[in-house]
């Protein structure tokens, strides 16, 4: 099956990618998708700006619905700013050990607290 | 009366303790009248903590009134719109070094957006930056304002900058009169921690309170960029101050706290590295 394409820029209406709900609207299509094993090519044709936090719920979210092996085969990534991959980069490792091991959170609270004891 | 005098403000920690005992002395007050006097220096961006006090303090039905203002101050904070919101005209910003006070709801990200682009990222008039630059200091005013919108459950965002083209920087402010560092990690951890210790814990790679949803690099970012522009970021919550720069981490605890949240950012505009060349951006491996 060929790779349907997903065009940011026209799900969140203009080339600011920013808020958090914006990235909803992306992540709900490509879940859409993979729930039927279909390729998708998310599109950041004219994305102007992004923000960690869109890029959070858009594509970091994946890892809590999808298994890595799934998502690597389905997806790809195109027009994205080399800054902007650098970016998204981040955004899926910290999804993936997020998802992997909630605990790791739970650890960085107990550091703190000791050392605020 | 005696007025509020606010005296010599640039934005170290004792110039953001006088915006936060003047709210801490006024509070209580209800149907008064509350004179304000700036005296000899006020840093322009600082326009947006003392809006949203002065705010708090007329959502009380009081009477905030400016019974002295330096000269050279008026001038400024007419041509940056602050003085607007308490019955003084608007000034003709000629020398285009103002970025506007604004006051928004935090779920009003379309206006941010317009306010960003407008005053910062297609402003002519400021100083020649790479465009790899001027993006890394739009996506980082453009984070702060979602951190806003996302942990601070406040009414509204205040906003304000200023461009210091003697100093080569570029002063960003964006302050809520939300819960603060402090409660949100109460919130979401049940547990107790000092205002200073929010704030570590929140600038830190990965930490979030969000649930469900992974993030935490937004602050991590910012404060890496910081370092490379040699800039500065401070984050004032509660009664935690925190500031970053070159020289590292300093943390003070305010005798009075903030009633929420200022990041407060200083960019550097001479700013020579090159942010559009990213070495390991191979698409290959990106999942």
């Amino acid at each position: 099956m060929s790779p349907i394409t997903i065009s940011v820029f026209n799900l969140v209406g203009n080339g600011f990618c920013v808020e958090a709900k914006d990235g909803d609207a992306v992540f709900n299509s490509i879940s859409k998708a993979l729930q039927q094993e279909q390729s998708v090519e998310i599109s950041f044709h004219n994305v102007e700006m992004l923000t960690s936090a869109f890029l959070n719920t858009a594509i970091g979210q994946l890892y809590r619905d999808f298994t890595e092996e799934k998502i690597r085969k389905l997806v790809n990534v195109v027009d994205m700013a080399d800054t902007d991959i650098a970016l998204l980069r981040r955004v899926i490792e910290t999804a993936k050990l997020y998802y992997k091991d909630p605990s790791w959170l739970e650890e960085s609270v107990k550091l703190i607290m000791g050392e605020d004891e | 009366m005696t007025s509020n005098n606010l005296c010599n403000i640039h934005s170290s920690s004792s110039d953001y303790a006088q915006i936060a005992n003047l709210y801490d002395k006024n509070k209580e007050k209800y149907f008064e009248k509350i004179p304000v006097s700036l005296y000899e220096w006020f840093n322009a961006n600082m326009a947006a903590p003392l809006g949203a006090v002065l705010d708090l303090l007329e959502d009380n039905l009081n009477d905030v009134v400016f019974d002295h203002i330096n000269n050279g101050i008026k001038s400024i904070l007419q041509k940056n719109g602050f003085l607007s919101h308490f019955g003084f005209p608007l000034q003709v910003d000629s020398y285009g070094t103002t970025i506007q006070y604004k006051k928004m709801k935090p779920d009003d990200g379309r206006y941010f957006r317009e306010y960003v682009s407008t005053q910062f990222l297609n402003r002519p008039e400021l100083p020649n930056m790479s465009v790899g630059l001027r993006k890394k200091m739009t996506e980082a005013m453009l984070e702060l304002f979602v951190n806003a919108q996302l942990h601070s459950e406040t009414k509204h965002v205040y906003t304000c900058g200023q461009f210091f083209p003697k100093y080569h920087t570029i002063e960003f402010c964006i302050v809520d009169t939300g819960i603060g560092f402090k409660q949100k990690f109460l919130q979401r951890f049940d547990k107790k921690i000092s205002s200073v210790e929010a704030i570590r814990w929140a600038v830190k790679d990965r930490n979030t309170t969000k649930i469900g949803v992974s993030g935490g690099i937004g602050l991590a970012i910012l404060s890496e960029f910081i370092l490379r522009n040699n800039g500065k970021l401070q984050i004032i919550s509660g009664d935690g101050f925190y500031q970053y720069d070159s020289s590292g981490e300093q943390v003070e605890k305010l005798y009075k706290g903030f009633p929420g949240t200022i990041v407060n950012v200083s960019f550097r505009t001479d700013d020579t590295n090159n942010y559009s060349l990213v070495s390991e951006a191979k698409k290959t491996a990106l999942f």
